[in-house]
Order: structure tokens, then sequence, then C-alpha cells
């Protein structure tokens, strides 16, 4: 039976794509790869925007520090199977902006990564490439296994407890007001 | 002939499915793209089967199964069951179904959504109820079989609401210029955001059946011609898919403004015209 429906899982890949800061190179590329020249949609894909009915993360830019909570919120919840593609330099490594003050080199730093991207911008042809690799990862994928961000520093609890996951991580990295001193 | 209702019935999200394909193709053609292949739809049930459910709570998921059931039992009751009036109030009921478990969860775009899906209905369903008062009006019969076979085409006798229904059409299957409910580039789906895995796959099929629901609406203005009542319901899903590809949102004003100012005076007029000439 569900030998069956995974043979679907290639003709319909839906698509969470995330800006986590980037200078929006890679974000107009992914959008070109969905547009009229590349038409993406023949497969089946489409940008759900969405992450509770999306498949594949598509994430650009070096993780800020103001995008990392999100990051890993979208991420959480994303349903299982899922996979994370790193568009560009940037994401993959934090590119241009490595080992500056205000963001975390790349994103493999937060949530687990399945296939790197290369390029600044990344080119639509490679970004199509990353997204069949990805879909290939996507088929292996079972969806009992629960897949969870790395847990960082500060943050304990039940791995498996989506919720309280969750509650830690923004009273960690959101609750920041006017006055308070930045990490 | 009841056989082939009953069929259609049983069939309709199958059925609805294939037209929601063919909308992909088409509207992808008119962008000039290749488009998904036909049976699209059908890959993303099967895909949907097989994520994990993330559940809200149980009345949010029992809502949007509900919403499935109900807009089903509004197309029984249009071709098989009692008769189209109560078609057209169950439709309303699967629509509050929605709208219910749209209120029920904390996101705002949800509440959004449902909030501009009381907005859709109030501003789509009175047309519908009169579209089914003049079909009644015309043909002398509540239900299916009756119309089918009155040998009269009630689309000569009133244009104007005709004209009315199919400019509802918009408003009731959510494309643009009245895509206000699910504005996916604005609320990212609206009322169907929080859903996902198996009990999206209730919401996205519901949606499938209203293309049957308000395709046999139209249908039925072809009277006893059936060859007209095909050509009417190619030629109007054509009309809204160009309208949808050429058109921006407006807001929930502008709906409301247009459908109680421009299309409800429209269709009361041709049917009060209907009953004062009979």
């Amino acid at each position: 039976m569900f030998g069956f429906l995974k043979r679907f899982r290639k003709k319909s890949p839906w698509i969470l794509h995330y800006n986590t800061g980037s200078c929006n190179g890679c974000d107009i590329e992914i959008l070109a790869c969905l547009g009229p020249k590349y038409d993406l949609e023949r497969f089946g894909i489409v940008n759900k925007g969405n992450p509770k009915q999306a498949d594949i993360l598509l994430v650009t830019g070096p993780v800020t520090k103001r995008a990392r909570a999100r990051l890993l919120r979208l991420y959480m919840q994303m349903p299982e199977p899922k996979v994370v593609v790193a568009v560009g330099a940037c994401a993959c490594t934090g590119g241009v902006f490595r080992y500056m003050y205000n963001v975390e080199n790349g994103v493999d730093r937060y949530i687990p990564v399945d296939v790197y991207v290369p390029g600044c911008a990344a080119r639509p042809e490679n970004i199509i490439e990353g997204v069949k690799k990805a879909i290939e990862i996507w088929e292996r994928k079972k969806k009992e296994r629960i897949e969870l961000p790395k847990l960082v520093e500060g943050v304990e609890g039940e791995p498996l407890d989506r919720r309280t996951l969750i509650r830690q991580l923004e009273e960690k990295f959101c609750k920041r007001l006017p006055g308070e001193e930045e990490e | 002939m009841k056989a082939i209702l009953l069929l259609v019935a049983l069939l309709s999200p199958i059925l609805g499915g294939i037209v929601y394909g063919i909308e992909r193709k088409l509207k992808a053609r008119m962008q000039n793209r290749m488009g998904p292949p036909l049976l699209q739809p059908f890959y993303d049930f099967f895909k949907l089967a097989d994520k994990r459910a993330l559940q809200i709570h149980s009345f949010h998921s029992l809502m949007g199964i509900a919403f499935f059931v109900a807009a089903w039992f509004a197309v029984f009751a249009l071709l098989v069951g009692p008769n189209i009036l109560v078609a057209v109030f169950l439709h309303v009921l699967a629509l509050l179904f929605f709208t219910a478990g749209g209120f029920s969860v904390k996101s705002p775009y949800s509440v959004m959504g449902a909030l501009r899906e009381l907005a859709h209905i109030l501003a789509a369903e009175p047309i519908l109820v009169f579209a089914v008062i003049a079909l009644y009006l015309t043909t002398g019969s509540w239900d299916i079989e009756g119309i089918l076979s009155s040998g009269k085409v009630p689309l000569f006798e009133m244009p104007l609401l005709f004209a009315a229904l199919v400019l509802t059409i918009p408003i009731v299957l959510k494309r643009s210029p009245f895509d206000i409910s699910e504005a996916h580039q604005e609320i990212i789906g609206g009322a169907e955001i929080e859903y996902s895995g198996i009990f999206y796959e209730a919401v996205y099929t519901a949606k499938w059946l209203e293309y049957i629901f308000i395709g046999t609406l139209i249908f039925l203005f072809g009277g006893s011609n059936y060859l007209i009542g095909f050509l009417l319901v190619a030629l109007t899903f054509l009309l809204v898919w160009l309208i949808d590809n050429s058109t921006t949102r407006l807001t929930v004003h502008h709906m409301m403004k247009f459908a109680w100012g421009v299309l409800l005076p429209l269709a009361a007029f041709n049917v009060f015209w209907i009953a004062i000439w009979r």
C-alpha cells in the first residue's frame, strides 16, 4: 500500500521557500525556475508557501540572528517526510557574510541539510538539479521517522515533543525586547 | 437517465479532479507554460495520503472532513436527491463547516480566511438561490429530471440571470478577481492553512466537488437541449479561467458592492420579470 503511494512522491513535490537574509539573488533565480522559462510546474512542483503542506524546504541566505527562530519553526512545522535544500553559497557556508557578527554561517548549523546547491547566485539549472537530487533523497525517507532541528545550546527537553521544543526555542530566540542587549 | 445522474454523483470527486487538471493545464498554456500533466491533482492526492498529518485539535480536523462530506451531499442532492434548492442549502452548510474549522484555530490567517469566506457566502449564495427559483419558474420543476425533460431551454427566458450566475462563479470557486478568501500570496490559502496530510486532502478534494456542483447548475440552463447545456458549461469555464488569468485581486468591499449592487439586482429583475410575465 505505502509502496504504491510512494511512487507518487516524485510527481508532486511542493516547495516552501524561505529567505533567511539573502540578497534576493537566489530568490529571483528560484522564482525564475517557477516562471514560464524553466516552468517547474510541468513536473508538478508548486510553491506552496505553507509549511504544513510543503515537502521541500528551499532555504536561501546566511541565517541571520533574526531569522533563525523562524527557520527552526518552519522546519518543525513541516510534516514528515521532508527534505531541505540549501540554495546558494550563503545558505551553504555563509558565503561573503561568513564570520560576520550578525550571521550564523549557513543553514546546516541549525537544521539538517540534504542537498547543497552552490553558486552566487545559484543558477536555475543548478537549482533544478538540486531539487531533483532532493526528490531522490525524499523518496527514500519514511514518514514514521520524526525529524527535528539540531538542538542548540540552552534548549533541552524531549527531542520528540514538537510543541515543547517550539516553545523553548521561541523563549530563547524571540523574546528580545527593545533595550535588551543583543547576544 | 437516473442511472447516469447517480453515476455522475458517485464519481464526482474524480470528475472534479479531472476538471481541475484541465484548468491547471489550460491556465499554464494561457501563460505560455507547459503546465502540469492532466492527472496532476490525483498525483497530489496520493502524495498527500503518504504525509504525516499534524493535527491542531480534533474539531478542526473534523470540520475539514465535514466540509468534504457536506459538499458531496450537496452534489448528491443536486443530481439525485430531493431537489436543487436543498442542494444550494447543503452547499452553504458545507462552507459553514469550513468556516467553523477556520475559526477554531488561533492562526490569524486562518481566522481572516474564514471571515472572508463568510463574505463569499453572503455574496454568492443569494444569486444561486435566485437561479434555482428561476429554474423552477421557467420549467415548473424543483428536481433535476423534471428540468432536463421539461422541453424548455431556461437560458432563453433568463439571459440576465445567467449572466449574473456566470459572474458569480469566480466568487464561488474563489478565482481571481474574487479569490479573496484563499489569496495565496496574501493569506496563504486562508481557512485551509492549518490542515496538513490527510485532512488537507479532504479540503483539497472538496474544492473539486464545487466544479461539479456549479457545472451542473450551469448545465441546467440548457434545459432539455443537452447540446446547449454542454456548450454553456464549456464556454462558461473557459471564460472564468480567462478572467482568472487576466485580472488582479479585488477587496471584500469591491466584491460585496459588485455582488449586491450589480449581480443581485440583475438576477432579481429577471426573476420578477418572469414571474409577472407568466
